[in-house]
C-alpha cells in the first residue's frame, strides 16, 4: 500500500477557491463516505481547515487513485475540473509524510507556527478514524505527526510570541501584571480595534471591563455586547484611577490623554503599574505620559514592532524545528520499509507450520500409540523448535528500515525457503525439505 | 578543607546547569539545574552535621564558618522559593553568589574558635537570625535585579532576553516585598538578641567594650535595619516596582560589604 496526498492550500489557490472546497460545511464524515464509495483507496482521511484541504490516502495504485480524487473533489463541491486543477498538488511516500508533520507542527500554516493547526489535525483523524476510514498506514502516519508536531512545539520556539497587535498587547500586560485576573481594562472608543483587543483581555478572566465613548450610546451598545459596564465619557478620570489597563482606540483627530492627566490619576492610583495601549491613530495619548515611573505606554507602532520581532523569531526557530522534523520523518520512513517485510515473515512462518504440521501427519501412524501427555509433549516441543528458529530471522527483518535491504533480504528468503508458491500450495506439503522451484514472486 | 572545596565543585557545576537552563528554557534542562542544586544542598547539610559532631557545636562562631552557613541557608532559601512557586530564572543569579561565597572557605582554613561568652544562648539565636535575614535580603536584592532588569527592556520597548525569561513584573515586585518582609524580621530579632546578648556579658571584659554602635559592623547592621524600615514604610505611599527593587540591591550590597568585607577586614572582636 503507498501513501498518496492530494490536497490545496494557502500556498496554491485564492480563498475562494479554497472556501468552495471546504469540508466542513458539508461535514467530513459524508465526504469520507462518499470517498470511500469510489473504492480508489483503503485508507482514508480528510484535513479540512480555511486554510487548506488535504486527503492523505493508502491505496494501491498512486497514478488511478490520484485522478479519481481529483475527480472526486470536483464533483462532491460542483466545481469544473479544469478549473481545480492547476491548483491542486500531489506528493506520494516520503514527500507527502513530510507534509503531513510539517503541516502538523504549524511550518506550513500562513502565520508561522500556529498553535491550532495541531489540533485540527488531530480533529481530522479523529473523524475519520471513527468513521473507520483509516488502518494500520494512517493509524501510524498522524500518531506520527502528532508526535512530530509536539516535538516541535515543546523542543523550539517556533509558536512562542505574539504575532498579531491585539494578541502582542496581551502577552505585554501579563508580563507586567502576570495573571490578569481580577485585573481592571478601561477602553476609550468603541470601534472594533478596541473591542478586539478587550476580547483578547476578556479571555484573560480580567475582572472588569469599562467602556466609555464620546457618544455614549456606541459605549452601552459595546459594553452590552461583550459584556462590560459602560461609563459617561465625563467621568473617565473615575475609571483611570481604577484602570489597571487602558486601551485607546478612538478616532480623535489630537491626542485627548496627556501626560499631565496621567500623571495626576498616578497619585490618587497610588502609583500602581498602569498598561496604556494606545492603538488610535492618530495617537489618542501624549508620548510623555510614558516618561512616568510605574507607566507603560505602548502604541500601535510599538505593538507593531513587537510583532515583527517575534515573526522574524520564528524564522530562526524554524529551522531548528525543520529539522526535528525531517529526523521524525526519518523514523516513520524506517517503520514503513520493516513493515514491507511483513508478508515474507508471515509466508516464512506459514512455511515452517506447513512443513511441522505434514511431519506431524505423517508420524500419526506411530504417534496414535502414545498416551495423550506424550502426544501433546510432542505437539508443544515441535512447535517450540519452530518459534526458536524464527526469532532471530523475524527480529532482524523487522529491524531493517532501509527499503533495498528489506528487498534483498526478502528475495533471499523467498528463494531459500521456496516461500513464493507456499501461500497458493498450503497444506500441500507431503514431506520437508523436498525440492522446490524456486520463481521470483512479483513485488 | 577539602570538603568545602567539593562542595564549591558541586555548586559550580549545578551553577553551570542553571546558565544552560537559562539560556535553553528546556524542560530537561531545568530539571537537570535544580536536581543538581539539590545535591549541592544535601551534601553541604551532610558536611555541616559533620562539622557540628566534629567541633561539638552549631559551626558559625567564626567569619568563615557563618559564610559556610550562610551559604547553606540562602541554597535552601532558594530551593525553598523555586519549588514553591515554580519559577527557576532567579537560579542563574543566585548560583553566582553561591560560588562566589563557597570559594571563601573552600580556600581558607576554618578554625572555630569557641570562646566562654559564645557559650550564651542568645548568641546562637543572634547569629542564626541573622543568617537567616541575610539569606532573605540575598533573595531579595536577586530579585530586585531581575526587576530592573526586565523593566528596562519594557520601558525601552525593547523585548529581549530578560523578557523572555523572567517571570512577570508584578510576580517580581511582590516576591521581592515579601523576602524583605521576612528578612527585616529576623533582623530585628537578631539586632534585639543581640543586644540582650552584650547587656548579659561581664561588663569588665574587653569584647563587651566593642560592642556599640562605634562597631563597624553593628553599625553596618543597624544601617540596614534602617534602609530595610525604610523600604518597607515606603511602599505603602506607593513606593513599588523598581523604587523597591533599588532598595533591595543596594540593601543586599550593604549586606555583603557587611557579612564579608568587614569581618574579614575592619573588624576585631565582632568577627562573625
Amino acid at each position: 500500500m503507498q501513501l498518496l496526498l492530494v490536497g490545496v492550500s494557502h500556498r496554491t489557490a485564492p480563498i475562494e477557491l479554497r472556501e468552495r472546497l471546504d469540508f466542513s460545511a458539508r461535514g467530513v464524515d459524508r465526504a469520507l463516505s462518499a470517498l470511500a464509495g469510489t473504492g480508489a483507496q483503503h485508507e482514508a482521511t480528510i484535513v479540512s481547515t480555511c486554510n487548506r484541504v488535504e486527503l492523505y490516502v493508502g491505496c494501491d495504485e498512486p497514478e488511478n487513485t490520484r485522478a479519481a480524487i481529483e475527480q472526486f473533489l470536483a464533483e462532491f463541491h460542483d466545481i469544473p475540473g479544469d478549473q481545480l486543477a492547476p491548483h491542486i498538488y500531489t506528493k506520494t511516500g516520503q514527500e507527502a509524510v513530510a507534509h503531513l508533520f510539517r503541516v502538523a507542527a504549524g511550518l506550513d500554516s500562513l502565520v508561522m507556527g500556529e498553535p491550532q493547526i495541531l489540533g485540527q489535525v488531530k480533529d481530522a483523524f479523529g473523524v475519520a478514524s471513527q468513521l473507520g476510514s483509516t488502518g494500520p498506514l494512517l493509524n501510524r502516519l498522524f500518531h506520527s505527526a502528532f508526535a512530530a508536531g509536539k516535538r516541535v512545539r515543546t523542543e523550539t520556539a517556533l509558536s512562542e510570541g505574539a504575532v498579531s497587535v491585539s494578541y502582542a498587547a496581551v502577552e505585554l500586560a501579563r508580563k507586567i501584571f502576570g495573571n490578569l485576573k481580577g485585573r481592571t481594562v478601561l477602553v476609550l472608543g468603541a470601534g472594533e480595534m478596541g473591542k478586539l483587543t478587550a476580547l483578547h483581555m476578556q479571555a484573560q478572566g480580567i475582572g472588569r471591563l469599562i467602556i466609555t465613548s464620546r457618544t455614549a450610546a456606541h459605549a452601552t451598545a459595546l459594553a452590552e455586547s461583550i459584556g462590560g459596564t459602560a461609563i459617561l465619557w465625563d467621568s473617565m478620570t473615575s475609571g483611570l484611577v481604577e484602570a489597571d489597563i487602558l486601551i485607546t482606540a478612538t478616532g480623535a483627530s489630537a491626542p485627548i490623554i496627556s501626560g499631565a492627566l496621567i500623571s495626576q490619576t498616578m497619585k490618587a492610583r497610588r502609583q500602581r503599574p498602569l498598561f496604556i495601549i494606545d492603538i488610535a491613530v492618530p495617537r489618542d495619548v501624549e508620548a510623555d505620559a510614558g516618561d512616568l515611573e510605574q507607566v507603560f505606554l505602548y502604541n500601535i507602532d510599538d505593538l507593531q514592532a513587537v510583532v515583527q520581532e517575534n515573526i522574524s523569531k520564528r524564522g530562526t526557530e524554524a529551522f531548528d524545528a525543520e529539522k526535528i522534523i525531517a529526523q521524525e520523518v526519518g523514523k516513520f520512513i524506517g517503520w514503513l520499509n520493516s513493515r514491507s517485510a511483513v508478508p515474507t515473515i508471515v509466508a516464512l512462518r506459514q512455511r515452517f507450520e506447513s512443513v511441522r504440521q505434514s511431519e506431524l501427519r505423517r508420524l500419526e501412524p506411530k504417534l496414535s500409540s502414545l498416551p495423550p501427555e506424550a502426544r501433546a509433549r510432542v505437539e508443544e516441543v515441535t512447535r517450540l523448535i519452530m518459534e526458536k528458529l524464527l526469532i532471530n530471522p523475524t527480529e532482524q527483518l523487522k529491524a531493517i528500515s532501509d527499503a533495498d535491504t528489506v528487498a534483498t533480504y526478502s528475495d533471499a528468503l523467498n528463494r531459500l525457503f521456496g516461500l513464493a508458491n507456499d501461500e497458493t500450495e498450503e497444506g500441500s506439503l507431503t514431506t520437508a525439505g523436498a525440492p522446490r522451484s524456486t520463481k521470483k514472486r512479483g513485488q | 578543607m577539602a570538603m568545602n572545596a567539593f562542595l564549591l565543585v558541586l555548586y559550580a557545576v549545578a551553577g553551570v546547569a542553571y546558565a544552560v537552563q537559562f539560556a535553553r528554557r528546556t524542560f530537561g534542562s531545568s530539571r537537570a539545574a535544580t536536581v543538581l542544586l539539590v545535591l549541592a544542598a544535601f551534601a553541604h547539610t551532610f558536611v555541616i552535621g559533620m562539622e557540628t559532631m566534629r567541633v561539638g557545636h552549631v559551626p558559625f562562631s567564626s567569619a568563615t564558618s557563618a559564610i559556610l552557613m550562610f551559604v547553606w541557608l540562602l541554597a535552601l532559601s532558594y530551593l525553598y522559593v523555586e519549588l514553591t512557586t515554580g519559577e527557576r530564572a532567579m537560579g542563574v543569579f543566585i548560583l553566582p553568589l553561591l560560588v562566589a561565597l563557597q570559594a571563601i572557605p573552600a580556600f581558607s582554613t576554618v578554625n572555630e574558635p569557641r570562646s566562654t561568652i559564645l557559650e550564651s544562648p542568645w548568641f546562637g539565636v543572634h547569629v542564626s537570625s541573622l543568617l537567616f535575614a541575610y539569606a532573605s535580603f540575598a533573595l531579595a536584592g536577586v530579585l530586585g535585579i531581575t526587576y530592573v532588569l526586565q523593566f528596562k527592556e519594557i520601558k525601552a520597548k525593547d523585548l529581549g532576553f530578560f523578557y523572555d525569561r523572567l517571570p512577570s513584573l508584578n510576580t517580581l515586585d511582590e516576591m521581592n516585598l515579601r523576602a524583605v518582609k521576612i528578612g527585616w524580621l529576623f533582623l530585628t530579632f537578631g539586632l534585639i538578641t543581640g543586644g540582650i546578648w552584650a547587656s548579659q556579658l561581664p561588663s569588665a571584659g574587653s569584647a563587651a567594650a566593642s560592642m556599640s554602635l562605634a562597631d563597624p559592623k553593628i553599625f553596618i547592621a543597624v544601617l540596614c535595619w534602617a534602609v530595610y524600615s525604610f523600604e518597607l514604610y515606603v511602599q505603602r505611599i506607593g513606593w513599588r516596582g523598581r523604587r523597591a527593587a533599588w532598595f533591595s540591591a543596594v540593601g543586599f550590597g550593604i549586606v555583603l560589604l557587611n557579612f564579608v568585607a568587614v569581618s574579614y577586614f575592619f573588624t576585631t572582636s565582632h568577627n562573625f
